[in-house]
């Protein structure tokens, strides 16, 4: 052994003569390959996780272009009047199941000193029955809710597994083969969407009703609303009124302070509303 | 070269890691996962081929259209047959009535949008049930009776006369 160390020594010696060149030319291309991981982590991440594609080149089944379509929602506050249509709509379509909702109706009564009672019995699923505060109300209204459908999503981001997603459209979809039932989502959804359905155990939550909206029908929440509270646009569709009525009225959404630039927007809504 | 042995040792250290990596990728992560995101691809189809379970009032003219007619008509119109009546795939199934269609005939049904309640919109039409009936001299004593708003009222199209 010691032999060998002899003679291997010189050409050590010889190494580490030309030792610094050599170090800086390595650590150039170590660098050069840093910054390649850098550029196209993401994509290897993908390949990491599943097979490449480009998107533009994924079919999609009956017809139906997810590129060509970005939807969004609008809520009129003004206009609702608390029935529950859209709850025991929503409960039909989606067999949505009992103590559990997709979609709620949320009643705001304020005072005049700013005083708030906000109840929501039952999801309002049979409506509201009448309540005494024994508050001087000066402000009351019905404030519908549902997932808000975010562009930047808090739920998909800490999803371990990769069962919440955000469609090319814009609905946040949970892969229910793929859900642990972890409920992270169900605790960073900062609206309260989701929960975990006590039959599969999985995160459930409103999907814009996808199997009807990618046939052009609308979401039943839209359809069954008699005041035509809640309403359906597409940002992609020529001329599509709830666009344009997002672009010309004074609309707010939910907890922008969050970041999560939701998709959901309120006509005629008030910072009482959280 | 003795310890060329060592360098062995590693590539197929590595390639053994290779193999199992790959392999394990291969029955870990379903086929469609990455297609277009960091989800299962084929999830998208599968919530596109939920049922649909409500149809539109355009279904249920097909076979009531008298109905179908009085509803349009009246103060009604916005409210959809589904809505009192329940979704169209519980009561027609391949084109065929395969149910009754829910009937609720409760005045509850009835307050759900015309109990008068604060956060109502003011011109929405408010009904105080008891006192509405002792305008009528219709006489209640204790619990309204379920079904007494439809003794007036068609609910297809209420004001008619």
């Amino acid at each position: 052994m010691r032999e060998n160390d002899i003679k291997q020594a010189p050409a050590q010696a010889a190494a580490a003569q030309g030792g610094r060149r050599d170090f800086f030319k390595q650590a150039a291309a170590g660098m050069g390959g840093a910054a390649m991981i850098l550029a196209f982590g993401r994509e290897g991440a993908v390949w990491l996780a599943g097979r490449p594609a480009k998107a533009q080149e994924v079919p999609v089944e009956s017809g139906y272009d997810i590129t060509r379509h970005d939807y969004l929602y609008l809520i009129d506050i003004n206009k609702c009047i608390g029935c529950g249509s859209c709850v025991r709509a929503c409960k039909a379509e989606n067999d949505v199941p009992p103590l559990h909702f997709r979609t709620w109706v949320e009643r705001y009564l304020v005072s005049r000193t700013g005083e708030t009672y906000i109840d929501s019995p039952h999801g309002g699923l049979e409506s509201f029955p009448p309540v005494d505060t024994g508050m001087d109300i000066t402000k009351a209204f019905f404030v519908p809710k549902l997932c808000n459908h975010c562009t930047h999503t808090p739920c998909v981001q800490l999803c371990p597994v990769g069962a919440s997603y955000r469609t090319r459209d814009g609905v946040v979809l949970v892969d229910e083969k793929r859900c642990i039932g972890c409920g992270y989502c169900v605790q960073a959804c900062p609206y309260g969407s989701r929960f975990i359905h006590p039959v599969t155990h999985t995160a459930t939550k409103c999907t814009l009703c996808y199997h009807r909206i990618t046939k052009g029908l609308l979401p039943m929440c839209v359809q069954a609303c008699p005041t035509g509270t809640r309403m359906f646009g597409d940002r992609k569709r020529p001329g599509d009124p709830v666009v344009e009525m997002v672009a010309t009225m004074q609309v707010r959404r939910l907890k922008p302070e969050l970041l999560t630039e939701p998709n959901c927007y309120y006509l005629g809504m008030g910072q009482e509303v959280r | 070269m003795e310890h060329s042995k060592h360098i062995w040792r590693v590539f197929i250290l590595l390639a053994v890691g290779v193999v199992f990596v790959v392999s394990g990728r291969h029955f870990l992560v379903p086929a469609s996962f990455g297609k277009m995101g960091h989800f299962r691809f084929d999830s998208i189809g599968e919530y596109m081929a939920k049922p649909v379970m409500h149809g539109n009032d355009a279904s249920c003219r097909k076979c009531h259209q008298d109905k179908y007619d009085a509803h349009e008509m009246g103060k009604h119109a916005a409210v959809r047959c589904e809505n009192c009546h329940g979704p169209l795939a519980l009561h027609v199934a391949n084109g065929e009535k395969s149910a009754d269609a829910q009937v609720v005939r409760s005045w509850e049904l009835c307050a759900w949008c015309h109990q008068p309640l604060q956060a109502r919109p003011k011109d929405f039409p408010q009904v105080d049930f008891r006192e509405h009936l002792i305008s009528e001299d219709i006489p209640v004593k204790g619990t309204i009776p379920p079904k007494i708003c439809f003794m007036c009222h068609d609910p297809h199209d209420p004001l008619q006369e």
